[in-house]
């Protein structure tokens, strides 16, 4: 059963039938928000039964859309967090992949602006390290990018995406080892991108950010996870009823191949290590279960199946 | 740009010139500064690197008086300013109070004041200057082109006067004869020493 990302919008009333429907099916609600009379659901559904959701949502008005970043956690780079950078771009494109669905962390570096003096320190590359995908969001010219890059990516092992303001063609040849993906002419700017060729470069992103996250996907498919991100998810909702009561937008962040958790490492982390799945199988068994290096929170990592030869 | 008699971005790099004419229309636009500044070069070499703005300023004559963002109402006894704009509101109650004393000037809402036994003629009220906004212009400038300038090129030389003014940033220590790379995008708008 291969499990797709969707979005589902619709109204309030009876939306549990829904949610009950996905459930039923096999599938997990990663996100809900109730925006006054709708709600909208980021879900992980079974790939066949789409049509049957559609279907038996169709009498509710709701809707189904594919939403690829559903279910990762994207950092979005700057090499500050000054006016200079924001709002304007970076928000932009934060707030952009949160409307596909992917939760979205802003990482401004503390020393990574200007040429020669661009620098990361340890503690923003793990940070970074921790996501699914780094989004980096450079100037415009491209003699100060060609000199800073190896500098920013150092020691980054997820894959990278360069946003700049030369063309895609002019990054492609200044970046060497090559990044995963580039985006071109989206460098500084200081005004709202409101206009379409603007939205169009903002869809450019999402477009470049999904094509390398399926390929990341499918390296995952060939040594499939142990337990989906998702249903850890639902077992620590279920098991560690304190998780109710933090008050982060997403007390639990599912990534690719793990999941965040926003509570304190020292207390929690062997309670969830003792959680059980199934069979007497615990997250402790399939999982690492590491201290994040933002704030005091819990981060599990999802072994794959060679290493513990089950999946459950 | 709408007002700016001359504006250029040099710089080798043709892209990022355009990029940083979008930017700096749009920073001088949301400050406000486009009305004021008459001519406007600006120079980036990212090699070396350095960031250079130099221009001229439009005369500046208008000093905001009462008259500008009040009506006087002269009444027995009282008078009356009814305040259409109340940023000027703060500086023009403390000069009041310094020239009238506290306990003859009273405010019963945001937009109304009240002066007590003033011996003035109304006239003579109307003209008190209240601000002038060419004291805090160069303040707004610099801010303004600090904005613009590409990020980290912390190291800064400004100077202002005589209705012109300049603006050199890099992260690196700035050339010793950085005036003459200056004077020579002064003269490329016609502006000579």
């Amino acid at each position: 059963m291969t499990l797709v990302p969707v979005t589902y919008k619709g109204g309030i009333f009876q939306h549990d039938i829904v949610t009950d429907l996905i459930e039923d099916l096999g599938g997990y609600v990663v996100q809900k928000h109730v925006l006054a009379q709708e709600v909208v659901l980021q879900c992980f559904v079974p790939k066949d039964d789409i049509d049957l959701i559609r279907e038996i949502s169709r009498p509710l008005f709701g809707e189904v859309t594919d939403s690829p970043l559903v279910g990762t956690e994207i950092a979005i780079v700057s090499p500050s967090l000054e006016i200079h950078h924001l709002p304007h771009p970076s928000c932009d494109i934060a707030e952009y992949t949160r409307r596909l669905g992917a939760k979205s962390n802003m990482v401004g570096m503390a020393r990574g602006v200007g040429k020669r003096i661009a620098a990361i320190n340890d503690e923003e590359r793990d940070v970074i390290n921790e996501h699914d995908i780094a989004v980096f969001g450079l100037g415009n010219f491209e003699h100060c990018i060609e000199y800073k890059m190896p500098n920013l990516r150092r020691g980054i092992e997820v894959p990278i995406i360069l946003c700049g303001g030369p063309d895609k063609e002019a990054l492609q040849k200044i970046v060497d080892p090559p990044v995963d993906g580039y985006v071109g002419n989206v460098g500084r700017f200081m005004h709202r991108t409101k206009e379409s060729e603007e939205l169009a470069k903002l869809d450019e992103i999402i477009a470049e950010i999904t094509r390398v996250l399926e390929k990341r996907r499918e390296e995952i498919a060939k040594d499939p996870l142990s337990v989906a991100p998702a249903r850890l998810m639902n077992l620590i909702r279920e098991k560690v009823p304190e998780i109710e009561e933090v008050t982060s937008p997403t007390p639990l962040t599912v990534q690719m191949k793990g999941l965040r958790v926003k509570l304190p490492y020292d207390t929690f982390a062997p309670v969830l290590r003792k959680v059980g799945i199934e069979d007497g199988i615990t997250i402790g068994d399939v999982a690492e279960v590491l201290p994040s290096r933002m704030r005091d929170y819990i981060i599990i990592r999802v072994k794959p199946f060679s290493e513990t030869n089950v999946v459950v | 740009m709408l007002a700016v008699e001359y504006f250029e971005v040099e710089c080798r790099e043709a892209k990022g010139a355009e990029y940083y004419k979008q930017i700096t229309n749009d920073v001088l636009l949301d400050h406000n500064l486009l009305k004021v500044i008459d001519r406007l070069h600006i120079f980036i070499d990212p090699e070396v690197p350095v960031f250079v703005a130099c221009g001229t300023l439009k005369k500046i004559t208008s000093l905001i008086r009462v008259r500008d963002f009040a009506n006087v109402n002269p009444q027995e006894g009282k008078m009356t300013l009814v305040i259409s704009e109340e940023a000027y509101l703060a500086p023009m109650l403390k000069i009041f109070w310094e020239r009238f004393g506290k306990e003859h000037v009273e405010q019963p809402d945001r937009f109304t004041v009240i002066l007590y036994d003033v011996k003035e003629d109304p006239k003579v009220i109307e003209e008190i200057v209240v601000a002038d906004p060419s004291e805090n212009l160069f303040k707004d400038l610099i801010y303004a082109f600090k904005c613009i300038a590409p990020e980290g090129f912390r190291l800064r030389k400004e100077k202002f006067g005589n209705g012109r003014f300049s603006f050199v940033a890099s992260e690196n220590t700035l050339a010793e004869d950085i005036d003459t790379l200056v004077a020579q995008k002064f003269a490329l708008m016609g502006v000579t020493p």
